[in-house]
């Protein structure tokens, strides 16, 4: 068996091992690290791959979990994979009612407006106080699968690792196929593209509703997990914490997500008593990977396509010669 | 509704839009010269109200001396973190910039809790128990001079136009002999001091805390809806701002009205992405 085919297997017995060797609160950490990979990858498939910007996951977050501890609440028959479906479907009409207008906005504008579209969010959650509790907060009823009862921790441990499992498989076949190719085009060069016949509109929006999907799936899992939503949780500040962890990861990288969203979510649980220093760590994980190693994690020690020439440290003299890439304004 | 209390709204909706203004204008000194967007504006603009916070209750500072001491102090931070940061990304995309002060932001706003602690805390205001028609009397005036001074400075100076000229192509620009490293920090700097008297001038009004920086995604509304990069623009999108959020409350229910911004940016983007005043960006490829 070869490498690449190790690893998956490799890392699917040790997410199956977990709960036998790690103790009730490390499964539960692991849980956050699953559902963050899956949004890691949502957010990667639309700023990694197609270089729209998003500061306004934590809005899809909330979207999908509020959805499904509604359905969990109002329609407890409906079995855990359909509300986690609905949860995604849901959270992606939404996204694409909001993408597809703000599609036609260059970058920049796109990421204010889904900044605006997070702040948004949360000020419906609290104002539909009727339907979401406002900011008292919205218990979610205890999971319950077929024929295992009510699940603990671990049963929600394996329902949200064998969803991760499923998300990442298809991301990992889709960014192989001709929409992944597509996506990448689209994130090397939108005019390149479309004057190579790529439907760069349908891409992005295709884009926009997959991130959605992949996000609200996200939010069902997370309000599974952490049992209790409020809307203070879905800040801006947790946008900022996704971006970061494709960053640290690796733009434009499945793996890159993973290891971006188990890295930041540890280091975010490890720093738990120094909450104060928390975001200027944060902060200067950000600009360091940004100056040192703008591939992320993966692109730095994993090995991959050199897409990045990294910038160097130090002033510079004289006219430079940098990589055309990085210049988009030079001719 | 009576005539007097719209027209009460309106005066003091054109108050904080000056502010907006003020806000929507640092950004778009630094994005006309180097096409990157501050995500960090607002808390670089929360540091300095702070410094001249903390220099008024120790001195016991006037405040026009204490609104010097936030210029100096934004300038000094805008000059530190080009010099310190952004200058290493010189070369970057606009995208590497933009995350690069995405984190600049948290490192601010988490010294400043450090600081300052994460507590509000009252602003002395310039125009303390006035009736509120005074204060956009003078803010205004405020708001429009810095205006008038930085287009100016950009239409008709040479440091003007070395900036136009990096925000075109920065390889051109530099073959040019124009230090490409002096226009950053200068733009930099320029925006730092704007911010800083919008600090000032904002903090009475949301109180001083850590968080006051989110009021700049106001200043960033504003500068889309006149039309991201146009100086004019920025100021009609602060003042149209400013009157609808404070119009809103009066007819729709009040828990939107924060989420006011947010949707008329969204509604202007996508009815009218170049603004109310801006021109249509067109790229050669």
């Amino acid at each position: 068996m070869s490498a690449r085919r190790a690893w998956p297997v490799l890392v699917l017995a040790a997410l199956a091992a977990w709960p036998w060797v790690a103790s009730r609160y490390f499964v539960f950490l692991a849980s956050l690290v699953l559902v963050n990979v899956v949004v890691a990858i949502g957010l990667n498939l639309l700023s990694g791959y197609t270089n729209q910007l998003s500061f306004g996951h934590a809005g899809f977050l909330a979207l999908g979990a509020y959805a499904a501890a509604l359905v969990a609440i109002h329609a407890p028959a409906v079995p855990v994979v359909v509300t986690l479906l609905l949860a995604g479907a849901f959270t992606a009409a939404v996204g694409l009612a909001f993408g597809v207008p703000c599609l036609r906005l260059g970058g920049l504008y796109l990421s204010m407006a889904t900044l605006a579209f997070g702040f948004v969010i949360t000020e419906a959650i609290l104002n539909l106080d009727t339907l979401t509790k406002g900011a008292d907060g919205l218990r979610v009823p205890v999971l319950r699968l077929g024929g295992f009862g009510a699940l603990g921790d671990t049963g929600r441990y394996y329902l949200t690792a064998v969803t991760a499992a499923l998300m990442v498989a298809a991301a990992v076949n889709l960014v192989r196929t001709r929409t992944g190719r597509a996506f990448l085009a689209i994130r090397e060069s939108e005019i390149a593209a479309q004057a190579s016949g790529v439907p760069v509109a349908a891409y992005k929006t295709a884009a926009f509703g997959l991130s959605a999907f992949y996000t609200g799936v996200a939010g069902g899992l997370f309000a599974f997990v952490v049992g209790f939503l409020s809307p203070d949780a879905f800040d801006v500040f947790l946008s900022v914490d996704f971006v970061v962890m494709i960053v640290v990861g690796g733009l434009g990288s499945v793996p890159g997500s993973i290891i971006g969203a188990a890295v930041v979510t540890v280091l975010y649980d490890w720093l738990a008593a120094f909450q104060n220093y928390r975001p200027l760590i944060f902060g200067a994980i950000l600009i360091a990977c940004m100056l040192f190693m703008p591939g992320g994690i993966v692109l730095s020690y994993v090995g991959g396509p050199d897409m990045a020439a990294p910038l160097t440290w130090g002033p510079r003299h004289g006219p430079q010669t940098p990589n055309a890439r990085r210049v988009p304004g030079n001719p | 509704m009576s005539a007097a209390t719209i027209v009460h709204v309106v005066v003091s909706g054109l108050a904080t839009g000056a502010i907006y203004a003020l806000m929507a204008l640092s950004l778009v000194i630094i994005y006309n010269a180097t096409r990157t967007l501050n995500f960090a504006q607002g808390e670089m603009l929360m540091m300095s109200t702070f410094v001249a916070w903390s220099a008024q209750r120790a001195l016991g500072l006037p405040l026009v001396l204490t609104l010097v001491v936030a210029i100096l102090a934004g300038g000094a931070l805008a000059w530190l973190v080009e010099r310190a940061i952004i200058r290493r990304a010189i070369a970057g995309t606009h995208w590497d910039v933009l995350i690069i002060t995405v984190g600049l932001s948290l490192i601010l706003r988490a010294a400043a809790g450090l600081a300052w602690t994460h507590d509000e805390f009252p602003f002395p205001s310039f125009f303390p128990s006035a009736p509120l028609v005074v204060g956009p009397a003078r803010v205004a005036p405020v708001s429009l001079g810095i205006l008038g001074g930085s287009l100016a400075l950009i239409r008709f100076t040479r440091l003007g136009r070395a900036m136009r000229a990096v925000a075109q192509n920065q390889r051109a620009a530099r073959l040019m002999g124009i230090s490409v490293e002096r226009v950053y920090s200068t733009s930099w700097v320029l925006a730092g001091v704007v911010g800083a008297v919008a600090g000032v001038l904002v903090a009475p009004v949301v109180f001083l805390s850590s968080t006051m920086g989110l009021i700049v995604i106001n200043g960033f509304t504003a500068a889309v809806i006149g039309g991201f990069g146009s100086m004019p623009g920025a100021v009609v999108g602060g003042m149209f701002l400013g009157v609808l959020e404070n119009l809103a409350p009066l007819y729709l229910p009040s828990g939107i009205r924060y989420s006011v911004p947010f949707v008329v940016l969204v509604a202007v983007l996508v009815v009218r992405p170049a603004g109310l005043v801006g021109r249509v960006e067109r790229r050669k490829v």
